[in-house]
């Protein structure tokens, strides 16, 4: 788990603490950074009304899967409680602007607030724990807030559900697709920055420290309860954020999604796209996103095609989708278990040697 | 002079043919959502209803469509997720004009989303509380374009509670009935917990306190011992078919001596076959007037209907794939003055099925009850048939056979005519 962040290719030497902690390492990757968002801008005038809908999911459980990646890949810390988290930043920002009346603009960083709070309250016996332990003590949080939202009728609507408004700043109504997307854009932009930027700072690297080696970090006067906490909080108000985005792009919130598949969903997003990478954060939820859409493309194809017939699939070809995306998984474990960001990396490496890599 | 009228009839008619046709070849047709349950927990009634709406729509295209228009017809599978319902529906705004829905959870939290849209949603819930379009009623919300086709949860409860008093009564009773409702904590179970508790109150019935059972199959043995416990005479479960069967079997095991009473999607032949004699003796409400194996002039319909996915015609169809059909020739025939009336919008849609008191669609006479929905009440069934299950022997071998042999049969125990109370209006 450790290092994936702080492997350098041989002869890419620094000179001064300002280029060894950039965001952007070169000119180049900072112009494709903001070249990229330009062109994801465009979005909505190109793509039809699925591939944009696609996009804003990416968006929403990118947000809440860098939360994740901040508390397991960063930390070291394990959660398999997170999409309860999420859940409660989309009850949170409901019920805010609901009950409370305040502007969609407002719930949406209120409810990610609220979400730390519940964060950190979860995070303070889990602050000293470790491993397998910690694991159930995130599983405790699952269902107790699972359970909750069942129950608290008066924030949540109970097992009815509850409508959330669709966004709005002061006044002036944003519905449709096209228009949230730039809404779940520019948080994307400003928390992935914020998170990149987290890990130059000192409480960014103290977090690393405690998962690196924990006894040397505290050693080093790293208050180890303070920072696990912390960690728990931060990945909280991500999840809250994203679970808000998610309420808000949808219009209605149940209980019944933020089961612990959809937690166990986002754990694989994070390892899939790379623990301890900001970007393999995004490339595991674009992966993980896609992933059952193209499947089930090629189920569609094959139904009804010579395989179909020969293997008599027939209604099971629904189940096909569901199969593969297991076998995917377990295949990316095996084969790629640094993550996507690890093989963008290799790939990076090559083309800037080729071609005389060795 | 004759001749004269019948060549300008003949031009007239070829007339009307010529621009018709190349409506029916170039007109885009009418889209049509389909939301349907056939992986989730309600899997095992909403495979049968879904599969009814889905050859009903195939059938009205086989016959050319609605004014020369077919129905584009998208089916998604939800699995009972409500999310995957919105996110379904956020995907067909703006183009369908008509929704075949189907549960509880999903229709309600669509309800905000359908009315600003004006689209009509014939929901395979049956919930009181989306029976009353101007609002007003006990239920908190207007809900002008949802419409179903068949008794609400609470009438059919009450109806069974109705007929639980009668037997009670019948029986000799000593003293207060015992009535429990069972079930999940879910909006769908839920919906006519009240209206039932309070109407068996009113019966002079002791409600007892709920018994919770998940909506998947499972153990529940510890139910069924609390229900033993607590000596309950009646319990309406509030399931579908699937866990009902879980919590009948292990009652029998158990011993519980309780008269079940089952709710309109908690008993089918299905499900009489999967509990065998555990099913035996359950009161369910039957939203048709016919079962398939009924001889009524609208079962021919039905069965040709049927052959659009079982061509040898040989399937053994249960209650709700009949109720399935109804839901979209209702819906058809609205359409149909629709296009009479300036057009297939939401909007003409819903005036469509206004206009007629008491109707069944063309063709399902005997099958589809006559049913009535106003711009104001949308309750369109108040009178409905309550069944009672025997089962007699093994259940091995096809439905169609079982009940042909008599080892499985449905028989009419009451038929209950609710009146239309305004206080009972929503909820």
């Amino acid at each position: 788990m450790a290092g994936t962040v702080a492997l350098r290719p041989c002869g890419d030497f620094r000179t001064s603490y300002g280029s060894d902690q950039t965001v952007f390492p070169t000119r180049m990757s900072l112009a494709f950074c903001v070249l990229g968002v330009a062109a994801l801008s465009l979005a909505p005038f190109v793509f039809g009304k699925y591939v944009l809908s696609l996009l804003i999911q990416i968006g929403y459980l990118g947000i809440a899967a860098l939360g994740l990646n901040i508390l397991v890949g960063f930390t070291g810390q394990i959660s398999i409680g997170h999409a309860a988290f999420f859940g409660f930043g989309a009850f949170a920002s409901a019920f805010i602007s609901n009950k409370l009346n305040v502007p969609v603009f407002f719930a949406i960083p209120l409810a990610g607030l609220a979400t730390t709070a519940v964060g950190l309250l979860f995070g303070v016996p889990a602050a000293r724990l470790k491993g397998l332990y910690l694991a159930i003590a995130t599983l405790a949080a699952q269902f107790i807030l699972q359970d909750f939202f069942a129950r608290a009728g008066w924030f949540t609507g109970g097992v009815a559900g509850t409508a959330a408004k669709s966004f709005s700043v002061f006044g002036v109504e944003i519905s449709g697709d096209q228009h949230y997307f730039y809404v779940v854009l520019a948080y994307l932009v400003i928390l992935y920055l914020a998170a990149a930027n987290l890990m130059r700072t000192r409480d960014g690297r103290a977090l690393v420290a405690v998962r690196d080696h924990y006894l040397s970090a505290e050693m080093m006067g790293i208050n180890l309860t303070k920072y696990r906490t912390m960690s728990f909080g931060v990945s909280a108000f991500y999840a809250g954020i994203g679970g808000a985005l998610y309420a808000h792009y949808l219009g209605f919130v149940s209980v019944e999604g933020f089961d612990i598949l959809f937690s166990i969903q986002f754990l694989a997003m994070i390892i899939i796209g790379g623990l301890g990478s900001v970007m393999g954060t995004l490339m595991g939820t674009v992966f993980m996103v896609l992933l059952p859409e193209v499947m089930g493309g090629l189920a569609k194809m094959l139904s009804g095609s010579a395989i179909d017939r020969l293997l008599s699939l027939n209604e099971g070809i629904v189940f096909l989708r569901e199969m593969t995306i297991g076998a995917v998984i377990v295949l990316f474990l095996i084969f790629e278990p640094d993550g996507l960001a690890h093989r963008w990396r290799q790939i990076r490496a090559y083309w800037k040697l080729y071609p005389f890599s060795h | 002079m004759r001749t004269n009228t019948t060549a300008a009839a003949l031009l007239l008619s070829a007339g009307a043919m010529l621009s018709v046709a190349p409506v029916a070849t170039l007109g885009q047709g009418i889209p049509v959502g389909h939301l349907t349950d056939f992986s989730g927990p309600t899997a095992d009634v909403g495979g049968p209803y879904g599969q009814g709406v889905a050859d009903a729509i195939a059938y009205i295209n086989r016959q050319g469509g609605v004014g020369g228009k077919k129905l584009e017809a998208e089916t998604v599978d939800y699995s009972y997720q409500v999310p995957r319902a919105i996110a379904a529906y956020k995907n067909w705004s703006g183009r369908v004009v008509a929704i075949q829905g189907w549960g509880t959870a999903d229709t309600e939290a669509l309800v905000g989303f359908i009315t600003k849209d004006k689209i009509p949603y014939y929901s395979a819930s049956y919930a009181a509380t989306l029976t009353d379009p101007v609002g007003g009623s006990k239920s908190d919300k207007a809900t002008p374009y949802n419409f179903f086709y068949g008794p609400t949860y609470s009438d059919a409860a009450r109806g069974l509670v109705q007929w639980a008093a009668e037997d009670w009564k019948k029986k000799g009773g000593q003293g207060k009935g015992k009535y429990v409702h069972m079930g999940a904590n879910h909006p769908y179970p839920n919906s006519p917990k009240a209206a039932a508790e309070e109407y068996a109150k009113e019966l002079g019935f002791e409600v007892l306190a709920p018994i919770q059972f998940a909506l998947t199959p499972g153990d529940y043995t510890a139910q069924c011992l609390t229900l033993k416990q607590s000596g309950a005479h009646y319990a309406y479960l509030g399931n579908t078919a699937g866990s009902n069967i879980s919590v009948l079997k292990a009652c029998q095991t158990v011993g519980v001596q309780v008269q079940f009473l089952g709710n309109v999607w908690g008993m089918d032949e299905n499900a009489m076959k999967a509990a065998g004699s555990a099913a035996n003796n359950v009161v369910y409400p039957v939203r048709t007037s016919a079962i398939w194996t009924d001889k009524v002039p609208g079962m021919a319909l039905m069965r040709e209907i049927s052959k659009m996915s079982d061509p040898g015609g040989t399937a053994y169809r249960a209650s709700h794939y009949i109720a399935g059909v109804c839901s979209t020739l209702f819906m058809k025939e609205a359409m149909e003055w629709a296009v009479a009336n300036g057009g297939v919008t939401g909007d003409n849609i819903r005036k469509g099925m206004y206009v007629k008191q008491n109707w069944t669609p063309k063709g399902t006479e005997g099958v589809c009850k006559p049913s009535t929905w106003t711009a104001q009440d949308h309750r369109s069934n108040l009178q409905f048939d309550l069944y009672r299950v025997e089962v007699k022997g093994a259940t091995d071998g096809s439905i169609g056979d079982l009940i042909a042999k008599g080892a499985i049969q449905m028989k009419r125990v009451a038929t209950i005519e609710l009146p239309r109370k305004k206080e009972w209006h929503g909820w």
